[in-house]
Parts: C-alpha cells; sequence; structure tokens
C-alpha cells in the first residue's frame, strides 16, 4: 500500500512526532508507514484521515488500484 | 510526567541492580534478597509505566511482538523436540538394550511439556478464534 502521509504532512507543516502524538502511535511507526514497511490498521489510516480532513482513499492507494 | 528514554534507562539500571543483588543472594545462599528485589523492581516499573508521556507501544509494536513470540515459539519448539528425541535415543543405549532410566525419564518428561506447550496453544487458538468472532 502507498500513501501520502508525508505530502499531507508538508501541507499541514507537522512533523512526523506531532502526527504521531495526534494519533497516539510512536514516531517510528508513521516513520515506517511513510517508507511503505508498515500497513496501519483500519483505525489508524481513519485517525489519520480525519486529521488531514480527507477521506482515507487520499491518503492511502492500493498498489494494484495505482497500476 | 517521564520521558520514554528515562524509562528505558531506569528498566537498565533496575536490571543491573537485580543482577547485582542476584549475584550476592547466590554468594550468601539466601533467595530471599532476589525475591524481594523482584517484586520491587516489578512494582517500580509497573509505577514508572504510568508516569510516561510518550506513546511506547502501539499496534505496530504489538505486531512485531506477536511474530517474534510466534517464531520464538516455532524455533524453541522444534530445538527442545530434537533435543529430547537425542536424548532418548542416547538413553536406550548401543542397539537399544542398555536403557538408562535418569536420561531417558529426562527425555520423556521434556516430550511431555512439549505436547502441553501444544495443547495449550489449540486451547489458546480456540479461545482467541472465539474472542474475534468464530
Amino acid at each position: 500500500m502507498k500513501n501520502k502521509i508525508k505530502v499531507y504532512r508538508a501541507m499541514h507543516d507537522m512533523s512526523q512526532l506531532a502526527l504521531a502524538q495526534e494519533v497516539g502511535v510512536t514516531r517510528q511507526t508513521i516513520l515506517a508507514i511513510e517508507h511503505g514497511k508498515y500497513d496501519p490498521s483500519l483505525i489508524l489510516a481513519a485517525k489519520i484521515a480525519k486529521l488531514f480532513q480527507v477521506r482515507i482513499d487520499d491518503v492511502f492507494l492500493l498498489d494494484s488500484i495505482e497500476e | 510526567m517521564m520521558k520514554r528514554n528515562y524509562f528505558f534507562l531506569l528498566v537498565a539500571f533496575l536490571a543491573f541492580i537485580e543482577v547485582a543483588i542476584f549475584w550476592i543472594s547466590v554468594d550468601i545462599v539466601d533467595p530471599l534478597p532476589s525475591i524481594i528485589a523482584i517484586i520491587i523492581g516489578i512494582l517500580i516499573i509497573y509505577l514508572a509505566r504510568m508516569h510516561i508521556d510518550e506513546v511506547i507501544q502501539d499496534e505496530r509494536t504489538w505486531k512485531i511482538a506477536e511474530i517474534t513470540s510466534l517464531r520464538t515459539l516455532q524455533i524453541t519448539w522444534v530445538g527442545l523436540f530434537l533435543f529430547a528425541l537425542w536424548i532418548i535415543i542416547e538413553a536406550l543405549g548401543e542397539q537399544f538394550r542398555h536403557f538408562n532410566r535418569t536420561i531417558g525419564i529426562f527425555g520423556f518428561r521434556l516430550l511431555a511439556i512439549l505436547c502441553g506447550i501444544i495443547v495449550l496453544y489449540v486451547v489458546l487458538s480456540l479461545y482467541y478464534n472465539k474472542k474475534f468472532g468464530a
């Protein structure tokens, strides 16, 4: 799964640590998601999308859909 | 409130103290200091953990713990199973004529514990299967 967290973070001028604190995870988890090494749970994905005030599929993209 | 890194430093310091007390315990041949130290250590870690202002565990760390635990169980089980078989074969002796009772019983007990682990795994698996909707 690919994601645009880094883009949305930049748009909201938010650090990885700030985002992690907002959604209740460690900074390492945000880093792992951004690098595509970890796929978040539906709840975490929803929290992140809600924080950026967008839909989940605006932030997270399935590889097969992209292709 | 406590930072996460201070918490890990505290845990490392406590572990060092626990080892030292265990060493003294062995030296004076009295298990009491070790038992008291372990109980106090667990209490201190529990209290310190309640005062951390950062997230130290989340869904990713839980997933890592799950996979690590499963792999550890699998590797340990296979290793101990092979060890138990080797012990039993050794106990049976050359051409199965001279059974070494002490070593043999140890091997069979080890096999029984390994069977117990499988039973526990199945029971817990059924429980969590039911808990999560099966």
